[in-house]
C-alpha cells in the first residue's frame, strides 16, 4: 500500500476499487483532476497512467518499478558479473602462481 | 619490494578519495551553498552530486561543527559517493546540516575490503612460509564454509539488514547469491593476504584498535574472518579440545532450545560483536561464530607461542596510540574527516564531537573524551595496557626508542583525556608494586601467604561494614536496588529484582549483593547495575546457562522500565557474560583463571596485566567489544606463557 501511495499520490476522496480483472473489457477513464504519471516494469517498458484507478492498477501488476530501480537492478547484475570474473582470475592467479613454485 | 610498497600507497589512496568524486557528468548542475533556509535543491537533486562538488561548493563544511556528513548505506549503487539527502535541525541556538552520502552496502563489502586487506599486506610476510605448511590445509572449503556462515548472518539478522541494504529480497534465496560471492571474493583475498602472513598477526594486534573494520551497513567484523579461518581448520584438521566442545556444544543445544519468541535489539556502538536479535537463526549463528572465535585465537596463539616479539608489539602499541590520539583531534575539528576516518576505518561509532579534550562541565567534572573510538572508557583501558606494557618493556631493556616516548607521552595525555579514573588507579599502583617490590623479587606469592591473607582480606570486609557507619554501609550496599526501583515499572518486576528482595532471601545471597552493591556505589555504577537488575529477566536455567553468546535482545526487550534516554549498557562484561553464558559457566571460568594466577604466581607480568584486565573489566562493557576481547585474551596467553618477558625484546631485531 505504502508503494502505491509513493508512485500513485494519496487516494483521492471517495475512491472506490473497483475488480477489473473481472471484466476483460473495461476502459481506463482519464481523470482530469489526476497529473498523469510514467510507470515502468522490470524490462524498462513504459505507460502512461491518467487516473488513480489506472496507477494502481500497473502498479499492483507489477510496474512498480523507477528508472532508479531499473538502474540498481542493472548494477547489481553487473555487480555480479564483475565479481565472478574477479573470483575467477583470483583461482587462475593463485592456482597459476603455485604451479609456478613447483 | 619497495616499488610495490608504493604502489599499495598510491592505490590506497586512489582507492580511498576517487569514489567521492563520483559526479553526474550527463547534467551541469549550478549548486547552490546549503543553508538554513533552503535545502531545496539537495531535494530536488538527490543523488546527483558528488560529495567532492558538494565539499566546493560549501568549503565551511569541511571545518565548521555543524555539519554532519553520514552515510546512507540503503542507497543505490550509482548513488555511491553522492548527496543523498540534506536535513537541517534546530539545536537550541544552533543550525545542524546533516548531509547524508550514498554508501551502497554493497559496494562497502568491496570497496573497504580492499582498503583492509591493503593496510594488512603492510605486515611482513612470514620468515618461512614452508614453515607453517597447516595453515594451507582446507584453505578453499574454509573460504566457502565462511562464505556461507556471513551470508547466512544477512539470512538470520534480516531485521536489521532490511534497513541497510537497498533492493534486497530477503525472502529470495537468489538474493544472497551475489553476497554469498562478494564474501567469497573478500574473504579469497584476505586468507590469501593473512596466510603468509600469520605468524606476524599477534604482533600486530594493537592496530584493531585503529582499524576496526566493520563494514558499513553490516553488523560484522571483517577481522573476525581470521579467527573464523582459524577455527574452521583446527577443527577440520582434528585439533581436539574435547573438554571445551563438547562443553560448548551441550550448553549450545539448550541455547538454541531456549531461543523462542523474538526480541529486537538496536546493536549501536556494540556494532560487528553483538546480535542484532533475539532469534533462533541469530542465536544459531552466534554461538557458531563466537566457538570458532575461540578456537581461532587458540589456534593462533598455538600456532605463533615463538613468534610474538614483545618489542614489536609495544612499539605498535605505541605508534597505534598516537595515531589514535591525532586521528581523534582531527575527527573533532574536521567533519569531512570524520566522516571518512568512520568509512576507512571501520569504525562502530562517529568520533567525538569535543573539539576540546580538556573540557570540565559546570561542576569542574572532567569531560570524558573518547577520540575515535566508540567507548571512553574502554579506550582509557587501552592507554593503560600500552602504559603497562611500556612499564613492562623499559625496565626491563635498554633500548628504549623514541616511539617508545611517543607512546608513553601519547598514551598518558589518552588516559587523561578519557577520564578512566579506575584505569589512572590501577596503573599508578602497578607501576610502585612493579618496581619496589616484584621485579626485586621482594614478594614471593606462596599457598600459605593467600591462606592467611583471605582472613585479612574478610576481616577488612567486615571493618567496612561496621565501621563505615552503619548507615553508611547499608545505603551503599542498597544503592543498586534503590536505582532499581527506580526503573523498574510497578507491572513488570524482573525475576531478578524478585529475586534479589524478596523477604525469603537468604542471608548469603543478601550480603552478596549487598556487597557487590557497595563496590557498585564506590565505582560509580548504582545507576547502571541498577538498570540491569531492573532488566534482567532470567528463567532460573538461563540465570544458571545464560541465554547465548552476544545476544542482549531478551535482555532489552523483555521486561519494559521507565528507560533513561541513551542505550544504558550493564557496564559491566561480567553482567554481560552472565546474560550470555551465565552463572555456572562464569563461575568455572572464574575458577580456572585463579587456578592458573597461582600456578603463574611468579610471572609477575602476567599478575600484573590480569588484575589490571579483571578489574576493568567487572566494572566495564570492554569485553563487548571486538578488539578488546581479542586483545585481551590473545594477550592474556601469550603472557602467560612467557615468564621471563625479556626474552621477547631480546629476540627482536624489528
Amino acid at each position: 500500500m505504502a508503494e502505491i501511495s509513493n508512485i500513485c499520490g494519496v487516494q483521492p476522496e471517495g475512491f472506490v476499487k473497483i475488480d477489473i480483472s473481472s471484466d476483460p473489457n473495461f476502459v481506463f477513464e482519464n481523470d482530469l483532476n489526476y497529473a498523469a504519471k510514467q510507470l515502468f516494469d522490470g524490462e524498462g517498458n513504459t505507460v502512461f497512467v491518467n487516473s488513480y484507478l489506472e496507477c494502481q492498477h500497473y502498479v499492483l501488476g507489477g510496474w512498480d518499478y523507477t528508472p532508479l530501480k531499473n538502474s540498481e537492478v542493472l548494477l547489481q547484475e553487473s555487480l555480479l558479473y564483475v565479481v565472478v570474473a574477479l573470483l575467477a582470475i583470483t583461482f587462475v592467479k593463485n592456482t597459476a602462481a603455485r604451479f609456478i613454485k613447483r | 619490494m619497495k616499488t610495490k610498497k608504493v604502489g599499495t600507497i598510491v592505490l590506497l589512496v586512489l582507492v580511498v578519495f576517487i569514489p567521492w568524486f563520483n559526479m553526474d557528468t550527463s547534467n551541469d548542475y549550478s549548486i547552490p551553498k546549503v543553508s538554513q533556509e533552503d535545502t531545496s535543491f539537495y531535494e530536488v537533486y538527490p543523488c546527483k552530486i558528488s560529495l567532492t562538488e558538494f565539499i566546493l561548493s560549501n568549503p565551511e563544511s569541511i571545518y565548521q561543527n555543524h555539519f554532519y556528513f553520514r552515510p546512507d548505506n540503503r542507497s543505490s549503487i550509482q548513488c555511491f559517493g553522492r548527496v543523498s539527502g540534506v536535513t537541517v535541525l534546530q539545536k537550541g541556538l544552533v543550525t545542524q546540516f546533516f548531509i547524508s552520502v550514498g554508501t551502497s552496502s554493497l559496494i562497502n563489502l568491496l570497496l573497504q575490503a580492499f582498503i583492509w586487506i591493503a593496510l594488512f599486506s603492510f605486515i611482513p610476510k612470514n620468515t618461512d612460509i614452508e614453515k607453517n605448511k597447516d595453515v594451507f590445509k582446507y584453505k578453499n572449503l574454509i573460504i566457502l564454509l565462511t562464505a556461507y556462515l556471513l551470508t547466512f548472518s544477512i539470512y538470520a539478522e534480516s531485521r536489521f539488514y532490511e534497513k541497510q541494504l537497498y533492493l534486497v529480497d530477503f525472502q529470495e534465496i537468489k538474493s544472497y547469491g551475489l553476497i554469498f560471492l562478494i564474501f567469497t571474493l573478500v574473504i579469497k583475498n584476505f586468507v590469501e593476504t593473512f596466510v603468509n602472513r600469520s605468524e606476524n598477526i599477534v604482533n600486530y594486534l594493537p592496530y584493531l584498535y585503529l582499524v576496526t573494520g566493520l563494514f558499513s551497513g553490516f553488523n560484522l567484523s571483517f577481522f573476525a574472518i581470521i579467527f573464523l579461518y582459524f577455527g574452521l581448520q583446527s577443527n577440520l584438521i582434528g585439533i581436539k579440545n574435547k573438554l571445551f566442545s563438547y562443553t560448548y556444544i551441550i550448553i549450545s543445544i539448550w541455547w538454541l532450545f531456549n531461543s523462542k519468541g523474538s526480541a529486537f535489539f538496536n546493536v549501536g556502538k556494540l556494532r560487528g560483536f553483538t546480535s542484532s536479535i533475539f532469534e533462533f537463526n541469530a542465536n544459531l549463528f552466534w554461538i557458531v561464530f563466537t566457538y570458532f572465535l575461540i578456537k581461532g585465537i587458540w589456534r593462533i596463539y598455538i600456532l605463533n607461542k615463538n613468534s610474538f616479539r614483545f618489542s614489536l608489539f609495544t612499539k605498535n602499541l605505541s605508534i597505534t596510540s598516537a595515531i589514535l590520539l591525532t586521528l581523534g583531534v582531527v575527527s573533532a575539528n574536521l567533519p569531512i574527516f570524520n566522516f571518512i576516518n568512520y568509512y576507512v576505518l571501520g569504525l562502530q561509532r562517529y568520533g567525538v564531537e569535543s573539539k576540546t579534550p580538556f573540557a570540565f562541565d559546570e561542576y569542574a567534572v572532567k569531560i570524558s573524551w573518547r577520540g575515535i573510538f566508540p567507548s571512553s572508557e574502554t579506550i582509557g583501558e587501552f592507554y593503560g595496557l600500552c602504559l603497562l606494557c611500556l612499564m613492562f618493556y623499559v625496565f626491563n631493556t635498554s633500548k628504549v626508542k623514541l616511539v617508545h616516548y611517543v607512546g608513553i607521552f601519547t598514551s598518558s595525555l589518552g588516559l587523561y583525556f578519557s577520564d578512566n579514573r579506575t584505569a589512572m588507579t590501577l596503573i599508578f599502583i602497578s607501576s610502585l608494586v612493579y618496581f619496589f617490590a616484584i621485579r626485586k623479587n621482594n614478594i614471593k606469592i606462596n599457598r600459605s601467604k593467600i591462606m592467611y591473607s583471605l582472613p585479612i582480606i574478610f576481616t577488612f570486609i567486615y571493618f567496612i561494614q561496621s565501621n563505615i557507619s552503619t548507615n553508611g554501609y547499608e545505603f551503599m550496599s542498597e544503592s543498586v536496588i534503590a536505582k532499581t526501583f527506580t526503573f523498574q515499572k510497578e507491572y513488570a518486576l524482573s525475576s531478578f529484582s524478585t529475586l534479589i528482595t524478596s523477604p525469603d532471601v537468604s542471608s548469603v545471597i543478601s550480603f552478596v549483593f549487598g556487597f557487590i552493591s557497595f563496590l557498585g556505589y564506590i565505582l560509580n555504577r548504582s545507576e547502571m547495575w541498577g538498570f540491569f537488575t531492573a532488566r534482567y529477566n532470567p528463567t532460573f536455567n538461563e540465570l544458571l546457562f545464560g541465554s547465548g553468546p552476544l545476544n542482549f535482545g531478551q535482555l532489552y526487550g523483555e521486561i519494559p522500565v521507565n528507560s533513561p534516554e541513551s542505550l544504558l549498557l550493564p557496564h559491566s562484561s561480567v553482567l554481560s557474560y552472565l546474560v550470555f553464558i551465565g552463572l555456572i559457566p562464569i563461575g568455572v571460568l572464574l575458577f580456572i583463571f585463579l587456578k592458573d594466577l597461582y600456578v603463574n604466581r611468579a610471572n609477575s607480568e602476567l599478575l600484573l596485566f590480569s588484575i589490571y584486565i579483571f578489574i576493568n573489566i567487572f566494572k566495564n562493557d570492554s569485553m563487548n567489544y571486538f578488539s578488546p576481547f581479542v586483545m585481551y585474551t590473545t594477550l592474556y596467553l601469550f603472557l602467560r606463557s612467557k615468564k621471563d618477558l625479556l626474552n621477547f625484546g631480546k629476540s627482536s631485531s624489528q
